[in-house]
């Protein structure tokens, strides 16, 4: 160390942090590190929702697949309602005249308790079920949910109650899917348009400092740099700024996070995925800052290689 | 070594302002550079240091055609060349010791060679004491030793320099002329521009001489002398 200092007092520069050209002297740096952070955070925003929506598809999908409610309705086709008995007795022969098909893999008769469970975030919890009817329902899982298997379950349940209803899910859970599915297209596509302005700005903030440093990027050339050697001034300059930029934009996301968390609880009553990405997710999001790195430095040489290429 | 084949040179749509130029430029050769103001000298040293291409003839150096050289493959025709730019041309935030540094950090020496190389060199031009000093803290004299230790620090094989005597006190001037002499009899070509009569005429080396676009080359009576009595 005392011998490095001694070199530096002879004017002998740190070998590692010696700029060719004063780079990091310029003014501006900081308004595209500030840049580059705030890039950073919406990008970090925008994938995060572009995961959550992800887990929300797959929840609702992998959670509905082949699997259908069948529902025996309070009231019982003509005007008056089914006892809570003849409604659980409906619900009982429902069960046994599936079970005997090789296609159902398993039959549950939603209690009391399940199907308030159910109707709690609408209904509220105080609500006293010896008050209110409520329908019947059996969930049911099928080997496969083809419109011939449920057309023919249908018929057969419609022995046992003439309005005994079967719900797949299908309909709207495809309209949601389709919803959720042009959520995270549209996240992306924002998540790409963050990193095209940051590469753009990087780009110009760089083509300035050429223009500033023109001169004495023409030495260098004349002196026999090669292009590469001059580009790599401008790659390391450009990754200081993207690293401090990009680490200060992804802290700011994290703690972000963790104040959503902490307001907005977790889990939505089980609608929605808790906040907290899934593993692959987590580390698919620290390694954003190392793209943005990887996009300045590609920017920063991309453009120094295009400037250099109109020198003789 | 060096070759100019009927070579001109226009700036976009200008007229010429080097026109027929024909020269060739021995390994190991010297040469002065002279001429009036405006009459091409500027121009013909940024042919040599391959700062521009012909806009025709052929340009060949250390055996490349220099015209159809793709411009990546200049670059280490470049680093054999040394160059003195009139005003310098030193980088102001760096100090003494990194500028002359700068061609072996291209050229990707170690360290170590570096510092020990450098040392000696400023030592030599009388700058031991200013390594550290940034150039616009240095008088133009001290500037141009700088940008001079600079040219001549990767032992090119070709060193062009426009007016390296221009801001020099005589003693100091006759020293790096020596110092060329010096570079010159361990093989370097050399070629410097200058006005200065009284240094052509105390070193005596065939003068270039531009004039209106066109060049003619002159050898003093005594090169003559001594050439023929180095050849017998």
């Amino acid at each position: 160390m005392a011998f490095r200092r001694k070199e530096r007092k002879l004017g002998v520069s740190d070998g590692k942090r010696r700029y060719d050209l004063p780079l990091n002297k310029d003014s501006g740096a900081d308004f595209l590190v500030l840049l580059i952070g705030l890039m950073t955070f919406l990008a970090l925003m925008t994938l995060l929702g572009s995961f959550l929506l992800s887990s929300v598809s797959e929840r609702w999908s992998s959670g509905l697949e082949n699997k259908m409610t069948v529902e025996i309705p309070a009231d019982n086709g003509s005007g008056s309602m089914r006892s809570r008995e003849d409604i659980a007795e409906l619900a009982r022969k429902t069960a046994l005249k599936l079970k005997d098909r090789q296609s159902i893999h398993d039959i549950k008769i939603l209690s009391d308790a399940d199907i308030q469970a159910l109707v709690s975030p609408w209904l509220g919890e105080d609500i006293a079920m010896e008050e209110i009817t409520l329908p019947g329902l059996v969930s049911v899982s099928l080997e496969d949910s083809s419109e011939a298997l449920l057309a023919d379950i249908e018929k057969d349940l419609k022995s046992i109650a003439g309005n005994i209803q079967i719900d797949t899910h299908q309909s709207w859970l495809a309209d949601i899917l389709r919803f959720t599915g042009a959520l995270q297209f549209a996240t992306l596509a924002i998540a790409l348009i963050i990193g095209v302005t940051t590469a753009t700005a990087i780009a110009g903030a760089i083509k300035s400092r050429i223009a500033i440093h023109k001169k004495d990027v023409e030495l260098l050339h004349l002196m026999g740099a090669s292009d590469g050697y001059i580009a790599r001034q401008f790659q390391r300059h450009a990754l200081i700024m993207a690293a401090q930029g990009a680490i200060a934009g992804a802290t700011a996301g994290i703690i972000t996070i963790i104040i959503i968390r902490l307001i907005g609880g977790s889990g939505a009553a089980g609608l929605l995925p808790d906040l907290l990405p899934s593993p692959i997710h987590i580390t698919a999001l620290a390694l954003l800052p190392v793209l943005v790195c990887a996009i300045a430095v590609g920017a920063a040489r991309r453009t120094v290689l295009k400037e250099l290429s109109l020198m003789p | 070594m060096i070759k100019f084949e009927h070579v001109g040179l226009r700036y976009g749509v200008g007229p010429e302002v080097l026109s027929d130029i024909n020269f060739i430029l021995e390994p190991g050769s010297f040469h002065f550079l002279s001429g009036p103001s405006g009459a091409g000298k500027t121009s013909l040293m940024n042919l040599m240091f391959l700062g521009r291409r012909p806009t025709r003839g052929l340009v060949t150096m250390f055996d490349h055609n220099i015209n159809d050289l793709p411009r990546e493959k200049l670059a280490p025709i470049r680093r054999r060349i040394g160059v003195v730019y009139q005003e310098f041309r030193l980088l102001p935030h760096l100090s003494a010791f990194d500028n002359v540094a700068l061609p072996l950090r291209i050229l990707g020496r170690p360290e170590r060679e570096i510092r020990n190389n450098v040392s000696e060199l400023l030592e030599w031009v009388g700058l031991g004491d200013y390594k550290n000093a940034l150039p616009q803290t240095l008088s133009g004299g001290q500037q141009q030793r700088v940008a001079i230790a600079r040219a001549v620090i990767g032992r090119p094989k070709l060193l062009l320099a426009d007016e390296p005597t221009g801001n020099l006190d005589d003693e100091i001037g006759f020293r790096l002329m020596n110092l060329f002499e010096q570079l010159n009899r361990m093989g370097t070509t050399i070629v410097i521009a200058t006005h200065s009569q009284h240094i052509m005429d105390k070193f005596g080396h065939p003068r270039m001489i531009l004039d209106s676009g066109s060049l003619k080359i002159e050898a003093p009576k005594n090169w003559i002398q001594k050439k023929i009595q180095g050849v017998f």
